[in-house]
């Protein structure tokens, strides 16, 4: 696989792609996360993500190969026995009939590694419940070995269960070359499990491709290291769906906010028409938020004057009684006083005091002359010292009499100053709550009174209007404050759901705005992540259609090229499957055996991809229900992949490893029998003649069989080996002259009698019995009719020779007939 | 050997592990019981229809019913029809399960004492 990562080459398409920035922006921020890319959409969209996307550390992948896998008190298996793997590429078998115990093998290694096995996860309550092998009585323990690529040792992951622990209950270990156990998680084979997948099931075949499309497509987008695209997308697809919803949650509020402010009332409880102005701005095209969130601030705005007005009301103060009666006392007390002064007015006083003044200046200069004014006696020393005396007396009751007039003045000024001049607030229009006519009537005669009237009137009637007017204005400022109050409390709640409003509004506006850079950057993602991922695919898919073709044999299905196709709930792998040449064939008109070697063209090439660190893949059953043809195709196949992957492969029949042999692939071969009790048995079968004949001489040797025994399980085997022989040459022959397997294998099937075989093998025709032993004796001597005779009677009759002598000719006869 | 004989070693390399049959005893065993049948079998025949004997196993278990019970009739063709295919190498099968044996071992030891 190519080693830039997704994220790298997104950012080089980005680069040339010229991109309004938001756009840029927001694609780059969903690559790095959910934080990132909500940070983008809240912002303007203009700056650049803060973070730039790391590339993760890649580790290269260590080439591991399973050494062995043991078994104990778990599934089929009973006492502890260990399947021994050679720890490099190369194919091994291990048949054993259903109910051997040789899935358990597969199920162990399995579990073992990934802690959960997909046929567990899967399987019912039933099925978990019998984990546990029944014939075990002590813990159960599974474990597996694995031999590193240039490394000495084994590392060991083992599962184990005391004897009355639940499956889930159980504990887990690896333990590393020379190293002490640690959690199996520390091997860092979590996720390399999941995307490799080194393990395909029986029932695995089965849904992999019949599974749900989606599953697929999950799975090889995972293999094609395609998360972070994914997650990109679904990051984007996300937020535009939820600003989507934003963008248009305030056209959704409008009809209820205008119902709202229809329901305001007219003037005057409105006066300056603040409703029927927001209306106005709420039903333009594009909305005036300046505009209503002006309205929605409050009062101070509002330009006719009448808050301030009823507030200027409502601040109104006048002088209390007390001091009213105060300044009247005053006023009364300095009049008191002039009218004290009776007759020597002070201006009279003065003027006497100046004439004496005159007349001491004129007797100063003509002294002892009689008087000027009355011509009179002279004025003389005693006149002039009287005289001086008295001017002095005369000034003093004029000082007197102007101080008393001044009190009065001041009085007299204070008592008319003391109520201020009607406000023109007064005048204006309170809002048809507050009335402030007998106020104003009260004033203006206060006014008139305070301008016109003598000092007497005043002292009279102060108190009495004062108090009038105060008591006026009270009730007028009662009323304003209240017509205040009414206002707002009317006007708040509109007031407040127009500034919710606009505040929605404004979310929209950027939702809408970010909604459309959002569709941008989803567009150009998908068209970018197409590319990238087909570029991904194209490997995979060579390999899955050269699979294929080993695979299909004689089948009619062609299988085109795979693809990756639609997204979210329409994700899906197309499979281009042509029947017969036409095309757009259902995967349901392909044979079970079909879709399962389907399954194994999908499945292998991600089991085999260069980054897994597992050089091993475990197969369970294959060939089950594939037809002869397609198993020989399998066996190219698994030889192919063997040459350089470790390749287990558990199969139920004989099916694959004859295939092997015929096509002479080398392979291991191990054969896997259970007794009662789950004793299970593993031992080398890469040759079942070999195999038959060495069973026959250990059976020879067994001196714990009775000897009649003895010589019919030893004849057995012998025949066996013979059947084995000729089997394996007619198939050989006749499959190499082009015969269709299902035909050999019908000849072979109907080829019952050790004679029809032998002839079969001879004379390639079943028919000429009669023929045989004259040919043996002829071709290979008397010790081989011999061997053939004792084989075919000696599980009817006891043979009475010896039973070594017996296998050795029925070896040499096996030999001869297999040349 | 006697057919009680021959299920008794059957039944011994069924249950127990005995030295030098690993992994061999499946098809030993099914020899076992196999020849267990034919001596049943023939010994019946040798008291009913001694001609019986010499036909071949075909042809015994159709005659079978016209002699024995339905029941046992149909239990020998089963168990034959079973052991006749695990004791030859038989195109991709491989030895036989210790249930299979278990079953037929069954059905002959039934047989050795319905036949008698």
């Amino acid at each position: 696989m190519s080693t830039a990562t997704v994220e790298q080459l997104i950012l080089e398409r980005l680069s040339s792609a010229q991109l309004p920035d938001p756009v840029d922006n927001l694609v780059v921020a969903s690559l790095l996360g959910d934080d990132d890319l909500a940070a983008a959409l809240s912002s303007d969209g203009q700056s650049r993500a803060s973070s730039q996307p790391g590339s993760d550390a890649v580790n290269e992948p260590v080439a591991t190969y399973l050494r062995a896998v043991t078994v104990e008190g778990f599934r089929g298996v009973g006492p502890q026995v260990t399947l021994r793997l050679d720890p490099g590429p190369g194919l091994t078998l291990v048949a054993g009939r259903n109910g051997s115990g040789k899935s358990s093998f597969a199920e162990a290694a399995e579990l073992a590694l990934t802690g959960d096995n997909k046929r567990w996860s899967g399987r019912t309550v039933i099925w978990r419940a019998g984990w546990r092998n029944l014939h075990t009585s002590g813990d159960s323990r599974i474990a597996v070995g694995l031999a590193a690529d240039g490394q000495r040792g084994v590392t060991s992951v083992v599962r184990e269960w005391p004897h009355d622990a639940a499956l889930e209950s159980g504990t887990a270990f690896a333990q590393v070359p020379g190293g002490p156990r640690q959690p199996v998680e520390t091997l860092g084979w979590a996720v390399p499990l999941e995307l490799y997948r080194p393990f395909l099931s029986y029932s695995e075949l089965g849904t992999l491709v019949a599974g749900r499309p989606s599953e697929m497509y999950d799975a090889l987008q995972a293999i094609l290291g395609l998360d972070q695209l994914i997650d990109a997308e679904r990051r984007l697809n996300d937020a535009r769906k939820k600003f989507d919803e934003s963008s248009k949650k305030a056209r959704q509020a409008l009809p209820d906010l205008l119902e709202q402010l229809s329901a305001y009332p007219e003037y005057p409880a409105d006066p300056d028409d603040r409703a029927r102005r927001a209306e106005a701005a709420l039903r333009r095209r594009t909305p005036d938020l300046d505009a209503i969130e002006a309205l929605a601030v409050g009062d101070q705005r509002s330009d006719d004057g009448m808050p301030d007005r009823l507030q200027r009301v409502t601040s109104l103060t006048l002088p209390g009684s007390d001091a009213v009666a105060e300044a009247v006392q005053l006023l009364l007390t300095a009049e008191r006083k002039v009218a004290g002064l009776a007759g020597t007015p002070a201006a009279d006083a003065r003027r006497l005091a100046s004439l004496l003044t005159t007349a001491l200046n004129h007797y100063a200069d003509h002294p002892g002359e009689p008087c000027p004014v009355c011509a009179g006696r002279p004025l003389d020393g005693s006149w002039a010292s009287r005289a001086r005396i008295e001017v002095t007396r005369l000034a003093d009751a004029a000082r007197d009499a102007d101080t008393a007039h001044e009190a009065v003045r001041a009085a007299s000024r204070t008592l008319r100053t003391m109520v201020p001049a009607e406000p023109a607030a007064l005048a204006g229009d309170l809002g048809g709550k507050a009335d402030a006519t007998v106020a104003r009537d009260l004033w203006q005669r206060w006014a008139k009174l305070a301008a016109d009237g003598s000092n007497q009137r005043l002292c009279a009637e102060a108190s009495q209007v004062i108090a009038g007017l105060a008591s006026a204005v009270d009730q007028v400022r009662a009323d304003a404050a209240r017509a205040l109050q009414q206002r707002s409390e009317a006007w708040q709640p509109v007031a407040a759901a127009l500034a919710g409003w606009a505040e929605l509004a404004r979310a929209s506006q950027h939702a809408g705005t970010m909604l459309a850079h959002l569709k941008s950057a989803l567009t150009w993602l998908k068209a970018a992540g197409r590319d990238i991922r087909n570029a991904r695919l194209a490997p995979f898919a060579e390999m899955s259609a050269r699979v294929w073709e080993t695979l299909r044999q004689e089948s009619n299905v062609e299988l085109g090229p795979i693809r990756l196709e639609g997204s979210a709930t329409q994700r899906r792998v197309s499979l281009d499957v042509t029947v017969d040449g036409v095309k757009g064939a259902a995967l349901s008109v392909m044979s079970q055996g079909e879709l399962h070697a389907l399954a194994l063209a999908l499945f292998l090439p991600r089991a085999t991809a260069s980054d897994s660190p597992f050089r091993f893949l475990v197969i369970d059953d294959p060939v089950q229900s594939m037809d002869p043809s397609k198993v020989d195709g399998l066996a190219h196949l698994l030889a192919q992949v063997a040459a350089d992957r470790q390749v287990i492969v558990f199969t139920h029949d004989d099916r694959l490893p004859e295939a092997l042999r015929r096509l002479q692939l080398p392979a291991t071969v191990w054969e896997v029998v259970r007794r009662e009790r789950s004793i299970v048995e593993l031992r080398r079968n890469d040759d079942p003649v070999h195999r038959y004949l060495d069973d026959a001489r250990a059976l020879a040797r067994t001196t714990e069989l009775p000897e009649d025994a003895r010589a019919v399980v030893v004849a057995g085997f012998c025949r066996s080996a013979l059947e084995a022989a000729c089997h394996e040459t007619v198939r050989a022959r006749r499959i190499a002259a082009g015969t269709r397997h299902a035909e050999v294998e019908q000849a072979l099937a109907r080829a019952q009698t050790l004679h029809q075989v032998v002839a079969l093998a001879l004379f390639d025709d079943a028919s000429r019995g009669d023929q045989v032993a004259a040919r043996l004796r002829g071709r290979f001597g008397p010790h081989a009719v011999n061997a053939f005779r004792a084989a075919k009677t000696g599980t009817h009759t006891t043979y009475a020779g010896d039973l070594t002598g017996f296998v050795e000719d029925t070896a040499r006869l096996a030999a001869g007939l297999r040349q | 050997m006697t057919p009680a004989d021959l299920l008794t070693q059957a039944d011994r390399l069924l249950n127990t592990v005995i030295p030098g049959t690993q992994g061999c005893w499946p098809r030993a065993c099914a020899w076992l019981i196999r020849l267990a049948l034919e001596e049943t079998l023939d010994q019946y025949w040798a008291n009913v229809l001694p001609e019986a004997a010499s036909c071949p196993m075909r042809a015994q278990l159709l005659l079978l019913p016209a002699y024995a019970d339905i029941g046992t009739a149909q239990r020998a063709r089963e168990a034959w029809t079973g052991l006749a295919r695990a004791a030859h190498h038989h195109a991709y099968d491989l030895a036989p399960t210790a249930a299979e044996l278990r079953t037929w071992h069954t059905l002959v030891s039934q047989l050795t004492i319905e036949l008698t």
